[in-house]
């Protein structure tokens, strides 16, 4: 079981809260079926942890229906951001927990509907007062059955009425934007049903979840947090020795390290398959390894049990250099920010100094046993997304890409000449039902080349585009090398026939560097143009990390007029002569 | 031996371990509540390696209490 905190530290930990504040604030509202307390306090302490000051709302004891329903509920009053709503099987069942064959086969179907049903008005009732992201758990199903062993003999036995249940919410809610179904069933099989329920805690006080795995829950609910707020790992940087393979391959060579025969070896191609699936959804992979670039890349390309080839890493710095040093390299290379990385290494020295050195990174305490890699990979929350993307999919390729560019780069020397020999082409899109996902999920996660950090749900940017007085537009940028996908984005107010501001601006890290910013600019001042508008402002606001953006409309020939910067569009407009745009 | 114990019960509760003897209860941790005791018994069965029955839950008054039930599992404390 991957380590946690024992209920207790938490609940201590909580009271000392109120001293710290955080940037990033964040209401969340619990709803249950029954006691579950410690939750809060517990999911405050791990938000706190990640940087964010959690305001929580927690309903009174089964008193979620009517919180629910009743619009001007404490529930609404709060004004809950993310809504957890957490039900269990018991409350739902009822007696026929115990004996559900007291109904007829058709009485169990109509039963579970009804249930259903009961479960996605609320839902419904709960999209129409609130904003709110709502999280419902779905059942677990119990281990036990009054049949035994005849159960699966059984038609519409109560296995298969839970399962049912759980099925019917989860398709019911596959298409809302704002409803995720939480796998309680998964996080009970998880730890087994005789841990998570304890008899006497239920009897005691209606506990349904023990309080020695309320810390596990809460991790699993901090996730979701993490998702909808955009803080999700984005990049793996990884060592070699006795990480991706067992054994020092300068000392032991291609044929010593231990990689699939053995049960050793075994244990680390699964930790490379686990590592190529988040890979295939778009974490990013990168190598830190002290080592012979030769005898590295040697096993890289051509060991046959190796799972992770070249082409999976974005960056790879095998030398001798200074960890940390290699691990800024790599940062500056793949434009991602630090508090987006993850890194992996056997060595608790290695570990250590990364830590210390780059406080924002997530430095895993890998276990010594290498049996147990794949496991703590699996049990971290940190690479959940609200959404995967066409892009997300296809990251890892880009990143490819994008390493083949940077060579081309160090060839030609003159970045104007690089620039040129990109053959960059912007395609202007407008939001629709392909892009608005896409769309969303940068704002929600750019933060270096962004002109305003507006942060916007998928409801935000769908709702935007049906607006009239709002341009929605997004980017898609290719070059020789491929695809970049969707990689900017941009909002305008038409705030009246003279005047439009500029509201969200932004690139993804993937592509600063290359001019398209201007590309996109020159195409909302033409359209400007043609519109007969007369003026258009944007704003620059500084955060922490969006510097980059900072000398932008400057350069381009805005000029500062009080909190805005303005442009005249009558001003002859600099062209972006590297690139073409196209509609 | 007692100290163990104390340690858990201060950690739990919140409350100097000076404070804490056998005569330790709601009445002078205000931290002791229904909610509270419960963590305190998760914490000092998974201390101790033993299973209080429910029955033996709802008669803890006090810390002396507790070492009541520990002896009776063969956890002793003196």
């Amino acid at each position: 079981m991957p380590s946690e905190e024992k209920l207790s530290y938490y609940l201590s930990k909580s009271k000392t809260l109120d001293n710290f504040k955080f940037n990033k604030k964040l209401s969340v509202a619990i709803l249950s079926s029954f006691t579950i307390n410690g939750l809060e306090e517990t999911i405050r302490v791990k938000c706190a942890e990640k940087k964010i000051q959690c305001i929580t709302y927690v309903s009174g004891y089964n008193q979620y229906t009517q919180d629910i329903l009743k619009n001007d509920s404490d529930l609404y009053q709060s004004s809950p951001e993310i809504t957890f709503l957490i039900l269990d099987v018991r409350s739902i069942m009822g007696n026929l927990f115990y004996s559900p064959y007291s109904l007829s086969v058709e009485q169990r179907k109509d039963f579970i509907e009804q249930k259903a049903n009961e479960i996605i008005n609320l839902a419904k009732q709960f999209t129409k007062n609130s904003k709110s992201k709502l999280i419902i758990s779905n059942f677990c199903i119990p281990t036990y059955s009054p049949y035994g062993i005849f159960e699966n003999k059984t038609d519409y036995g109560l296995k298969e009425m839970i399962n049912d249940l759980n099925q019917l919410l989860t398709k019911n809610f596959a298409k809302e934007f704002s409803i995720y179904i939480y796998d309680f069933n998964s996080f009970v099989t998880k730890y087994g049903e005789n841990n998570v329920f304890d008899y006497r805690q239920y009897f005691y006080g209606d506990i349904k979840v023990s309080l020695n795995f309320i810390p596990y829950l809460a991790d699993d609910f901090v996730g979701y947090i993490s998702a909808i707020l955009g803080l999700n790992k984005k990049c793996i940087v990884l060592d070699l020795d006795n990480t991706l393979w067992g054994g020092i391959v300068g000392e032991d060579g291609f044929e010593g390290i231990k990689l699939g025969d053995d049960p050793t070896g075994k244990a680390f191609v699964e930790f490379q398959l686990y590592l190529q699936a988040l890979h295939q959804r778009g974490i990013i992979l990168a190598i830190n390894s002290k080592n012979n670039f030769d005898d590295a890349m040697k096993v890289i390309k051509e060991h046959p049990n190796m799972v992770l080839r070249e082409e999976n890493f974005a960056s790879l710095k095998i030398n001798w250099n200074d960890k940390v040093q290699n691990f800024r390299d790599i940062v500056d290379e793949l434009n991602i920010g630090l508090d987006s990385m993850v890194f992996f290494d056997d060595d608790p020295v290695n570990r250590e100094y990364v830590s210390v050195s780059i406080p924002d990174v997530f430095v895993v305490d890998l276990p010594p046993d290498p049996a147990n890699y794949t496991q703590t990979l699996l049990s971290m929350n940190i690479f959940d997304v609200q959404k995967i993307t066409e892009e997300d999919v296809n990251r890892g390729k880009m990143y490819l890409q994008q390493r083949k560019r940077s060579e081309l780069k160090n060839e030609i020397g003159n970045f104007q000449e690089f620039l040129k020999q990109l053959n960059i082409r912007v395609k202007i899109k407008k939001a629709d039902d392909f892009t608005i996902p896409r769309i969303s999920q940068l704002t929600l996660k750019t933060n270096q080349f962004n002109l305003t950090t507006h942060r916007y749900q998928e409801e935000d940017i769908r709702n935007f585009s049906k607006t009239p007085n709002k341009i929605v537009g997004c980017a898609q940028v290719e070059d020789k090398f491929g695809d970049n996908g969707i990689t900017g984005v941009y909002i305008v107010n038409k705030d009246s026939s003279n005047e439009w501001t500029i509201d969200t601006f932004l690139l993804s890290c993937r592509i600063i560097g290359r001019g398209v910013e201007e590309g996109i600019l020159n195409h909302i001042i033409e359209k400007a143009r043609k519109e007969g508008v007369k003026k258009i402002k944007a704003q620059y606001i500084p955060t922490k990390k969006n510097k980059p953006t900072e000398n932008f409309l400057p350069s381009y020939g805005f000029k500062k007029v009080g909190d805005f910067w303005v442009y005249m569009v009558d001003e002859p407009i600099r062209k972006a002569i590297h690139l073409v745009v196209v509609e | 031996m007692s100290q163990k114990l104390y340690e858990i019960v201060s950690k739990v509760m919140n409350v100097p371990l000076v404070d804490i003897n056998d005569n330790s209860s709601p009445e002078s941790i205000e931290n002791w509540d229904s909610f509270s005791l419960y963590i305190l018994l998760d914490e000092i069965e998974n201390t101790y390696g033993i299973k209080f029955t429910l029955e033996e839950t709802l008669e803890i008054k006090n810390v002396g209490d507790f070492k009541k039930c520990l002896e009776h599992h063969g956890v002793s404390l003196n």
